[in-house]
């Protein structure tokens, strides 16, 4: 196999937020902590230390400006074309425009993931003037009752004024809902949330369980009858809107056969950057396979991280596959689905996704799906808080 | 197909849309175009068209094309049509 390069970075330069999100994706355990294993493991370098920072300006442990910098010049060495700024929320970061005008430098296409929350007009203008070529704005819903419930906070009215500095500042904008059973019957009054604020793109993703939406997950999924509806509401508008707003639907995929090919192969495409530098394939990986061992961009350059190291080279082609992936057709186009759900379900991240119907874990699935859909009266999430060991926004 | 329906007219001036950036990918030397969580490699016909669309009408990007690879124009005027058509709908390019 030829050695892959990648395309892009996800850049998640803190977890601090000021949303509380129940299905946030972020680790709900202390990502210092869980970074650090409990006893010192050994591996080809040698014996594995704590990496906590010295560093004055983020003694929390978030990588400062001058490393970010670093990791993005070294990302557009090994092929990177585009950077996608999250987190948290990225805008807690002060820093945030002086690291879009590096990207832009090292000529990656820039997009900012934000609840839109801390986006005054001088900060619009400053992003604008490092070069920002787009903004993704997160929505719960179009409704500001249930929009500020979802997010544990007082936040949908700000964000439609934040939606409105954007496009006065004529910065292209898309909007982002998630997807789930107390938002998923109000599709189309999403979608025309989207058409008034004049987005050129909207991304209505069905929540995947991971992070704190695993914790959440039977308040969560939607039901059988929903996701029908749901999906011909999007079909429709995706036919009605086209050339004129892009619709992105991502697909409810406990309910599909086959497994999403999650981030079009292992170690293929993506790298993620977590606020303490340690460098995942996944964004979720972290949590969900915790006997995987990670690199740190304070320890080691990328270029080598990308190639070489245990976690980028564990699943990446499909040599590491057990049957049914193993002679399936199938095996190069969904890659045997997403590692971190076949460890969150099946307790063994090298297991098919138990997605597919010819896994042999899909009764997994099937009995959650059994669940939900013999009672769906509504239940109880937990809110996201802040990682303690982070400093919150002030 | 589109051409029944909607008919790209000769007169457009078919612009590269907002938020859509072309760019050279220097790790292959291929045009690419980038937008928000999206990578599109150019073959070398869309290459070819879309380095033209900088405010010239879809009958001058045809004329241009025509000459610079001694082509014949009625031919080309149907796949440029396609390209841009398929581009437009997925909100890559402005026609207007």
């Amino acid at each position: 196999m030829t050695m892959p390069r990648p395309y892009t970075l996800l850049a998640e330069v803190t977890y601090r937020c000021p949303l509380h999100c129940p299905y946030c994706s972020n680790p709900i355990a202390l990502p210092v902590a869980a970074s650090l294993p409990a006893t010192p493991k050994f591996h080809e370098g040698g014996c594995e230390t704590t990496r906590r920072p010295q560093d004055g300006d983020y003694s929390n442990g978030e990588l400062t400006t001058d490393e970010w910098k670093r990791v993005i010049r070294e990302a557009a060495a090994l092929g990177v074309l585009q950077i996608g700024f999250s987190g948290g929320e990225p805008l807690a970061r002060r820093d945030l425009a002086e690291l879009v005008r590096a990207a832009r430098e090292a000529n990656l296409y820039t997009n900012l993931i934000t609840s839109g929350i801390g986006l005054g007009d001088d900060r619009v203008r400053d992003l604008r003037d490092a070069g920002l070529d787009s903004v993704q704005l997160s929505f719960q819903s179009d409704q500001p009752d249930l929009s500020d419930e979802i997010a544990g906070a007082l936040a949908h009215q700000r964000k439609l004024d934040v939606a409105a500095k954007i496009r006065a500042a004529e910065i292209p904008l898309s909007l982002n809902f998630v997807i789930h059973r107390r938002n998923i019957d109000r599709l189309s009054q999403m979608i025309e949330l989207a058409e008034s604020l004049e987005a050129e793109r909207v991304e209505l993703a069905n929540v995947q369980f991971y992070g704190w939406a695993f914790l959440n997950r039977a308040a969560l999924l939607p039901t059988y009858d929903q996701v029908a509806r749901a999906r011909e509401v999007a079909i429709a508008a995706k036919a009605r809107l086209a050339g004129t707003m892009e619709i992105f639907y991502v697909l409810p995929d406990y309910y599909e056969s086959r497994p999403k090919p999650c981030l079009n192969g292992w170690g293929r495409r993506y790298l993620t950057v977590n606020p303490i530098g340690d460098v995942l394939p996944c964004p979720t990986a972290s949590s969900a396979i915790p006997d995987l061992h990670f690199e740190n961009v304070r320890a080691r350059n990328l270029d080598w991280i990308w190639r070489e190291s245990e976690s980028f080279t564990r699943f990446r082609g499909t040599d590491w596959m057990p049957e049914p992936c193993r002679s399936c057709p199938q095996r190069e186009i969904d890659f045997g689905g997403c590692r971190c759900q076949a460890a969150l379900l099946t307790g063994n991240a090298t297991n098919t996704d138990p997605v597919c119907e010819f896994s042999p874990n899909r009764a997994i699935v099937d009995a959650i799906l059994r669940d939900i859909n013999s009672n769906d009266a509504a239940r109880d999430w937990t809110y996201r808080v802040n990682p303690k060991e982070l400093a919150v926004s002030s | 197909m589109f051409m029944t329906t909607n008919p790209i007219s000769d007169a457009v001036r078919p612009r590269i849309a907002k938020g859509v950036r072309l760019q050279m990918d220097s790790a292959t030397g291929k045009t690419v175009l980038l937008f928000p969580e999206g990578i599109v490699e150019l073959n070398q016909t869309a290459q070819e068209i879309l380095s033209r669309c900088d405010g010239r009408t879809l009958s001058e990007i045809v004329h241009d094309l025509a000459e610079e690879y001694d082509a014949d124009p009625a031919t080309l005027a149907a796949d440029v049509r396609e390209t841009l058509a398929d581009l437009h709908e997925r909100r890559l390019l402005e026609i207007a």
